[in-house]
């Protein structure tokens, strides 16, 4: 129930705002703000009461729907999509408030379409049943749709829909791929009683996984997303690289790793691969942007190869590692948008060459983009490294596939700290333009934006355990079922597949590490 | 040999015979306003719509006039959709006929006859009644075509209309013909009974194929779809809507019921042919509606494409093999579907007609430019149906989509899915495009709107409620549909 509210409660704030629009901009603020907020409250009892010492599903709720064909309102969370729905619910008021004087045109419609983004959203995280999980992905695309299209920048129709079209191109294939499960999981489209081998299991692997990898997007079916970030409005970027792109990876360990397993194996050599590429050919096309946003948006391209990276490693610690990285990525992309979006505000120009010096002028802006900058590099203490570090351990160590690929995925590290210590160094130092003498540094309402974000970016690098541990048993579920089989390559070091301890040595390593680092530091 | 009548079976059907008489006996009265006659139709269809649904939820099963006429929960099913789409195409005519100088009469008697017309059809259980409930309906969908005597392309839509069908006719009755010679009956049981699978005469495979091509002209399925745009484009808006709509249900209705009942012994050989009809149709549609820039044209493509969806059904019924679960869910998806599309394709066709300038209608697709904020109602009427079309949840087209793909994935038809599932991405450029040019492009010139009529509004919002409440609680159709299988 408590989960069916979270879901529904901003659908209930669209309702509203349709029948109070006639109250003025700021009543329609106001509302959505507060079913954000509220739904943000209501979204901590979930983290609060979720049990961590078990990996099933918790809350689940189950009313039949379409009962003729096996479909029903299934929902429910474990500990992995628990992290998404809290990550969403946070973002979501934050958007809301930061895009609260940056909408002059249609303001009722585009609360409306953020909120209901939001459920479609968090449906997607939360649906047990096929069918739904179907319906809250397709449904989702519609507000997005106009988020971009309407509020967009010049080339908004293009970039709109070339999102639609890929997203749809891939979810035709997982329509099918749904559709084929259902009749070899006995007539029935509940996720939870899907196990066994299937037929054609590589066929169902790639139809499910081409879907995800075109949201995630890993490389090469990443070009609608430069197009998206640039052409949608700041709080479209924020919710774009926040949270949608991690339904690409929440999919695929949702279905693509637990279903099949021994299909995911078999292509785990190229999906690496790709992967690998989308790190490197990422961070190399962020470097050479003019366009600030550009370069955070060819950034996620990077970052989220990453996640696939780990989430293909077969390890506890990897997987975790990506899991944690979901959620560092929309809180850091999230922040460097939100911080792109403002100057953009101030300047009405994006460009890298039109600033420099800004530190000066507005230092409050400097210390937070600073901040913001070298968690996305994954400096030690702050919230990327934690997550990038887990998914090169675990992939390392394991052995799930060649140790080549770790090396050059870690080389993407330091090709990220070049691009964006190399922007902040143009944007903030150097000589002050005459043009940029009166920018004005951030206002109170800009500073409670980025507060939160900026208290996670640091709690979660400081002490990761209370993420780590409510999703570590819920992880461990679906490595005990990648791990059934030996992996192809050798494995450097025996590890005990279905051992809990093995996630909490990661930690425990990473912890060592960053302490010895903070050592060196001082 | 006296015959014995059952009244009772063949009361929706008489329900519409009565509308009709009294239509034309007021039409005779200059005194009564002629929006008097569109209520009576809608009233008329609306208590025979009643009638339907009281013996289909009765199960009433039963045959008349020597087994020449069936009535059971299939053809009651397609007797809603067809009420339903009278009433809808009702509403949104009145306020569009609703000039001093226009003849209404005739109007609304000739939407009545082509009704009665698709209801022979479904409930045919005879080919010679089949022929002539789709002549009936034909004819009348001519005459109709070509209403606005007056407007250059309406008469030429009609004149198109009724040539091309009446070589489609010739066709289909040549296939009878043939299929009389082979089987040496018309009725459908019979000739089910006398094709054996060892007695497959050329004779029947020639007139299985020549009904396939006569079908395939009526319900505009490619190769055989090149009347459609020219006829939707010039026909009056409201008759684009009604064409295709109830008529294209009644052709798939009687499709359904001569190729599921009477040559089921030849299934492999018009599955295989059906399979790729419905990926050609599909992917023809989709990809020429994509250059269109008249949005009837572009409805008409669509409608095309649409016709390619049911078609996935029907294959999927016939290519079940012998899996009856697989079978009654082929058919049931295709009937659901054409519900579906019948009222989301009306509402479309109605948001066009809602989009009236002073100097007439708005038909190309650039004139919707800036509606979303000058014109919301219509808008979000516009975008609703628009969405459903091209399959998004949580509308009822998405429903009926899913319901056809899983029934063919039952049948094992993968590629035909994929091509399918493709196309509705496809499909969803040229929907969308519509919704970009409402919402996010301004107007190049101010046009002057004229205001809403409030008959076109009721039926609009009925449409959006039908496609919305089937989209969110698709139990409340589909279990109707899955009990109406044959």
């Amino acid at each position: 129930m408590l989960l069916s509210i979270v879901i529904f409660l901003p659908l209930l704030g669209v309702i509203a705002i349709a029948l109070l629009r006639g109250l003025g901009a700021t009543a329609i603020k106001t509302i959505a703000l507060g079913i954000g907020v509220l739904t943000f409250v209501i979204s901590l009892g979930l983290y609060t009461g979720f049990n961590a010492d078990t990996g099933t599903f918790q809350y689940v709720t189950q009313e039949n729907w379409i009962s003729s064909l096996g479909i029903s309102y299934h929902i429910g969370i474990d500990g992995i999509s628990l992290w998404l729905v809290l990550l969403t619910t946070f973002l979501t008021p934050v958007c809301i408030l930061a895009a609260w004087d940056s909408i002059d045109k249609g303001l009722s419609g585009f609360m409306m379409s953020l909120l209901a983004l939001e459920t479609g959203m968090l449906g997607v995280f939360c649906s047990l049943d096929l069918f739904l999980f179907f319906v809250f992905w397709e449904s989702m695309l519609i507000p997005m749709y106009f988020l971009i299209g309407v509020w967009g920048g010049e080339r908004r129709i293009y970039a709109t829909i070339k999102f639609v079209l890929y997203t749809m191109a891939g979810s035709a294939l997982m329509l099918v791929g749904i559709l084929a499960l259902y009749f070899q999981n006995d007539n029935s489209f509940d996720l939870t009683t899907l196990s066994g081998s299937f037929e054609h299991s590589d066929l169902l692997f790639l139809a499910f996984f081409i879907a995800f990898a075109i949201k995630v997007p890993l490389f090469p079916f990443h070009t609608w997303l430069p197009d998206a970030h640039v052409e949608a409005p700041t709080v479209g970027s924020v919710i774009l690289a926040g949270v949608l792109l991690k339904m690409g990876t929440y999919g695929i360990i949702r279905f693509c790793l637990p279903l099949f397993p021994d299909a995911a194996e078999k292509f785990t050599p190229l999906i690496v691969t790709l992967a690998v590429i989308g790190i490197i050919y990422g961070a190399l096309v962020a470097m050479v942007q003019p366009d600030l946003k550009k370069l955070v948006a060819y950034s996620s391209v990077s970052h989220l190869g990453f996640v696939v990276l780990g989430l293909f490693s077969q390890s506890a610690a990897g997987i975790q590692g990506s899991v944690l990285q979901m959620i560092n990525h929309g809180l850091s992309t999230g922040a460097l948008f939100l911080l792109v979006g403002m100057i953009y505000e101030r300047r009405h120009s994006r460009m890298i060459v039109d600033f420099g010096g800004l530190s000066k002028r507005m230092p409050i802006f400097a210390v937070i983009f600073m901040i913001v900058t070298l968690s996305s590099i994954g400096l030690p203490g702050l919230n990327g490294f934690v997550g990038e570090y887990m998914i090169l351990f675990g992939s390392f160590v394991r052995g799930a596939f060649s140790k080549v690929h770790v090396v050059f995925a870690t080389a993407g590290v330091i090709l990220a700290a070049v691009y964006m210590l190399w922007m902040f160094q143009r944007v903030m130092f150097g000589t002050l333009d005459k043009t940029n003498e009166n920018l004005p540094d951030l206002n109170a309402r800009e500073i409670v934006v980025m507060l939160p974000l900026l208290l996670f970016i640091v709690w979660i690098g400081v002490y990761p355990k209370p993420f780590l541990s409510k999703m570590e048993k819920s992880v461990g579920i679906v490595v005990t079922k990648v791990q059934t089989t030996e992996p192809a390559m050798g494995r450097l070091e025996k590890q005990k597949p279905r051992d809990p301890k093995l996630a909490l040595h990661g930690t425990q390593h990473i912890q060592d590490e960053k302490s010895e680092k903070e050592a060196e530091t001082k | 040999m006296p015959i014995e009548i059952n009244w009772q079976l063949l009361m929706p059907e008489l329900v519409i015979a009565l509308t009709l008489i009294i239509v034309l006996v007021f039409d005779l009265f200059d005194s009564i306003s002629k929006t008097v006659l569109g209520w009576m139709t809608i009233v008329g269809a609306g208590i025979a719509l009643w009638v339907s649904i009281q013996m289909h939820q009765a199960g009433t099963v039963g045959t008349q006039f020597n087994e020449m006429f069936k009535v059971d929960s299939f053809s009651l099913f397609f007797n809603i959709i067809f009420l339903v789409s009278t009433i809808l195409v009702a509403l949104i005519s009145m306020s569009y006929l609703d000039r001093g100088d226009r003849k209404q009469g005739p109007y609304y008697l000739l939407i009545l006859l082509a009704t009665l017309g698709m209801m022979l059809m479904a409930a045919g259980n005879e080919l010679i009644i089949v022929f002539l409930g789709l002549e009936l309906m034909s004819l009348s969908l001519y005459v109709l075509a070509g209403y606005f005597r007056e407007s250059p392309a309406s008469s030429e839509a009609g004149m198109k209309y009724l040539l091309l069908g009446a070589f489609a006719s010739a066709f289909f009755l040549y296939g009878i013909a043939l299929i009389y010679g082979g089987a040496g009956t018309t009725s459908v049981p019979a000739i089910a009974e006398a094709i054996t699978a060892d007695n497959k005469s050329p004779l029947l495979l020639a007139g299985m194929f020549l009904l396939v091509v006569g079908f395939g002209f009526k319900v505009a399925i490619v190769p055989f779809h090149q009347w459609a745009p020219d006829v939707y484009e010039g026909a009056p808006t409201t008759i684009a809507a009604f064409i295709s709509a109830g008529p294209k249900a009644a052709g798939f209705a009687a499709f359904l019921r001569i190729f599921m009942e009477a040559l089921p012994n030849l299934q492999v050989e018009w599955s295989g042919v059906l399979i790729l009809l419905a990926m050609l149709t599909m992917t023809v549609g989709n990809v020429i509606a994509i250059a269109q820039t008249n949005i009837k044209r572009m409805l008409a493509y669509s409608s095309i494409a649409h016709a390619g969806y049911v078609l996935i059904g029907l294959a999927a019924a016939g290519a079940a093999a012998g899996n009856e679960a697989a079978r009654s869910e082929g058919i049931s998806s295709t009937i659901l579907y054409l519900l579906i599309y019948c009222v989301m394709n009306i509402g479309a066709f109605g948001a066009v007609i809602l989009a009236k300038t002073e100097d007439g209608e708005s038909l190309m697709i650039s004139d919707y430019a800036g509606l979303g904020t000058r014109k919301p109602l219509l808008a979000i009427f516009m975008s609703v149906m628009l969405l459903s079309l091209a399959g998004f949840p949580p509308t009822a087209g998405f429903v009926g989509k899913f319901y056809i793909f899983k029934s063919a994935i039952g049948s094992e038809l993968y590629l035909l899915v994929i091509v399918g599932a493709i196309n509705t991405a496809i499909s969803a450029f040229y929907y969308l495009r519509v919704v970009v040019t409402m919402y996010m492009r301004e107007p190049e010139e101010e046009l002057a709107f004229t205001p809403y009529a409030s008959t076109l509004v009721v039926g609009l919002i009925l449409a959006v409620i039908g496609v919305l409440l089937i989209g969110i609680l698709p139990s409340l159709m589909l279990t109707p549909a899955q009990n109406s299988v044959f």
